[in-house]
């Protein structure tokens, strides 16, 4: 009896040695990388090619939390939504073939929208690579022109350094996908060395700069300084950064008017004095008119998409530009720049805030106010207090959402009219409120990059607004909602129709509804078979109600909520049209 | 519609599996043509030197520049106009010897275009001939009346005048060698 425990010991100790000193497989140096870069929940899908590794994961279970999604393009947007909020990279893990391929709208959306990601992608053993093997499709070619930075791995031991780099890559500068193929030997291979993970701070042939060039500043302050009408964009880098505090101290020292692009909002709270509006295709009116009476532009953090410049020839004519951004790519690409800053958002305010003077540009200010109350005799008054008589409007369903919520919650918004719609009448007060598919518009995008918002966040109320077109498109992904107890809040903004495509079609193809209706199916019993609670909403009456019984559930809660059948979003800048020539109606 | 010229870009790069077509997609996004491409290794073990030329306009070629540096593995690039460099191709032509009319006179010509015999045979000579696209055209008109058999141009290779080393585009690099 004494002798077998003595050896039981001895053994124990071998075996526990083997955990630390000896060599681990290739999947368990995943796993083991994901512990050291602090990664706690990650996104997958197996399959064949995989394997090895979700075999290593069960062994992790108790400190790594895996959502199991319904498709991987689930996975792609749940890491998403998970890094957009959390500022970490949201971590993907699915097998070779199908299961790659299917990541690719996801990570094309997260290059686009510069969210750092990683996918850890199965393939097949290196001895079968270009043979049409099972399974096998060519995704580092695929995934090149869509990732940061791409890599196959095809020996165990190199895993721990090109982790590292991977985390590395996707999370600095300006953040995004990085797409990791480890062949199945790789990850079935002992490592021929003990395993050593050391964090990645830098790269021979990658230096993003953070802190940018004095004379950059200097040059922009001078210009600033000398503006009598600056204006200033507020784009995603300013929340990528989290330069939101710096961005308040600025605007509220220069006094110069805020405007945010898309995907900048929330990064300053909709009800300051200073702000004035949305910048875009269906921005608000002030906001966009009054660009080209601006003698200066400030853009802070964006990219002057097509989308927010309209027609470039028509767009800023009066204006010089001070463009601040991570990526020197970004300079000059669509924009000439009079003083571009290369640098951190937040780095490059707090060198600017004390070169510029203190200000205030009431008139000016003034002139954006007077064209915002235009647009809500014209538009906004009808939008959120239609009357009462008619259909609801969406507007109103996210006007009482942001008043019940008071502009607190994270609004994750698919793409179309409601998109549009949420990003104009919910009145964000918090950072990080906000998340959406804005460079690439990823139809389906919300659903799954709302759980990632959840679990990123669990203390923040996670809303879903979808429309009825997108939320067929990833609609399997109740599934995952109901498996994982994510307390996601689902709001169906339902016209049965592809609304956006409608409203064009209406307004730009002569009423020629081409394949724009939909027959849709009950969402409600849908939601219910998943074994997640939803409500119909079809009257004004019913909908308060619902609103609060859905804010107060503490478990997944949909509603489907019958808007406005043919309703168009305005104001609109028309496709070829220059900002000024933004239409009320 | 620009003005369109020829530029060269050069670009340092890691030797890496994938590279060139990461490197390649970038023009094709962008509807580039690229009219030639030259890469080896530089004398930095590890480290690709790609000469691209393109016939594009400045502002295409300034952006598309800033566009390769996004390229993880690259390490620097330039964008140049001809003006700016010393170029070089070199070709070989296979030509026939067998024109007797003119047989005599082959090996002036040879002389005079300041080709190099790589390989003599009763058939046929292959020549080597280096210099710049134009000098290289110059060759080909005048070796055409003999009956050339065949002909082979490598893509540009070229050189910044100035006192600039490649040491000089790649300091970063240097510190981290030891890895």
């Amino acid at each position: 009896m004494k002798i077998t425990e003595t050896l039981n010991t001895t053994k124990n100790k071998a075996a526990q040695g083997a955990g630390s000193e000896q060599a681990i497989t290739g999947a368990e140096a995943i796993m083991r990388c994901l512990v050291e870069e602090g990664t706690e929940t990650i996104f997958g899908y197996p399959g064949g090619a995989i394997m090895p590794v979700y075999d290593a994961l069960y062994d992790y279970m108790d400190r790594i939390n895996h959502i199991l999604v319904r498709h991987e393009q689930g996975a792609a947007h749940a890491a998403q939504g998970y890094a957009r909020v959390s500022g970490k990279a949201g971590v993907c893990l699915v097998t070779s073939g199908p299961g790659a391929t299917n990541l690719v709208t996801g990570i094309a959306d997260a290059l686009m929208d510069s969210t750092p990601m990683i996918c850890i992608v199965g393939q097949v053993k290196d001895t079968l690579l270009g043979t049409d093997a099972f399974q096998e499709a060519d995704v580092m070619n695929i995934t090149s022109p869509i990732t940061k930075w791409n890599f196959q791995i095809t020996r165990a031991d190199e895993i721990p350094e090109v982790m590292a780099k991977a985390y590395y890559i996707a999370t600095s500068g300006r953040p995004g996908p990085v797409f990791i193929d480890v062949t199945k030997n790789a990850q079935q291979d002992k490592m021929t060395k003990p395993f050593v993970y050391k964090k990645c701070k830098q790269l021979a042939n990658y230096h993003p700069r953070l802190v940018p060039k004095p004379d950059q500043v200097s040059e922009a302050a001078k210009l600033i300084n000398a503006a009598k009408k600056p204006y200033l964009f507020v784009g995603h880098g300013v929340l990528i950064a989290k330069a939101e505090e710096e961005l308040m101290t600025f605007a509220e020292k220069s006094g110069i008017p805020v405007a945010s692009t898309l995907l900048g909002l929330s990064a300053f709270p909709v009800d300051h004095p200073l702000y004035v509006g949305m910048l875009g295709m269906h921005g608000n009116y002030g906001s966009n008119v009054l660009i080209n009476e601006a003698d200066l532009i400030i853009a802070l953090g964006m990219r002057f998409d097509d989308r927010v410049t309209g027609e470039l020839s028509k767009f800023a004519i009066n204006a010089k530009i001070v463009h601040i951004d991570i990526d020197p790519a970004e300079i000059n690409k669509i924009v000439k720049a009079d003083a571009p800053v290369v640098g951190d958002a937040k780095e490059a305010v707090k060198a600017l805030l004390p070169l510029v003077d203190k200000k205030e540009h009431t008139a000016w200010l003034n002139q954006f106010k007077e064209l915002n109350k235009l647009e809500y005799e014209k538009v906004i008054k009808a939008e959120i207090l239609p009357h009462a008589d008619g259909a609801i409007t969406m507007g109103e369903v996210i006007n009482l959402l942001s008043e019940k919520t008071k502009g607190t919650a994270t609004i994750i918004a698919d793409v179309g009219q409601h998109q549009m719609i949420s990003a104009r009448y919910y009145n964000f007060a918090q950072t990080d409120g906000w998340v959406t598919s804005g460079g690439m518009g990823t139809m389906g995008f919300a659903l799954p990059a709302a759980f990632g918002v959840k679990v990123a966040k669990p203390k923040r109320e996670a809303i879903a607004v979808i429309g009825d077109g997108c939320f067929q498109m990833t609609i399997q992904e109740l599934g995952t909602i109901a498996q994982s107890k994510l307390p996601v809040k689902i709001i169906i903004l339902n016209n049965n129709y592809l609304g956006m495509v409608r409203q064009w079609q209406e307004l730009f193809f002569n009423n020629r509804y081409s394949f724009v209706e939909l027959q849709n199916p009950d969402f409600v019993a849908i939601s219910k078979g998943f074994g997640i609670f939803g409500e119909k909403v079809a009257t004004r009456e019913e909908l308060e109600g619902a609103l609060e019984r859905m804010l107060e559930s503490d478990v997944p809660y949909l509603l489907d909520v019958t808007v406005l059948k043919q309703h168009n979003v305005f104001p609109m800048i028309a496709s070829g049209s220059g900002v000024s020539e933004m239409r009320l109606e | 519609m620009k003005t369109q010229k020829i530029y060269t870009i050069s670009v340092f790069s890691e030797n890496r599996i994938g590279l060139l077509n990461k490197l390649t997609a970038l023009f094709s996004r962008r509807r580039l043509n690229i009219e030639s491409i030259t890469i080896s290794e530089t004398e930095r073990k590890g480290i690709s030197r790609h000469t691209i030329t393109i016939l594009s306009d400045q502002e295409v070629v300034e952006n598309l520049v800033k566009q390769i540096r996004k390229i993880i593995e690259v390490f620097v690039v330039y964008g140049y106009e001809n003006k700016d460099l010393v170029i070089s191709e070199t070709a070989l032509f296979k030509v026939s010897t067998q024109n007797l009319e003119l047989g005599s006179s082959l090996h002036e010509v040879l002389h005079k275009i300041e080709s190099k015999i790589m390989m003599l045979e009763e058939q046929y000579v292959i020549v080597e001939k280096t210099g710049t696209e134009v000098e290289i055209m110059d060759a080909y008109a005048e070796l055409k009346p003999f009956g050339i058999i065949e002909f082979v141009r490598s893509g540009r290779v070229a050189l910044e005048k100035n006192m600039k080393s490649i040491t000089a585009y790649l300091p970063e690099f240097e510190l981290n060698t030891i890895n």
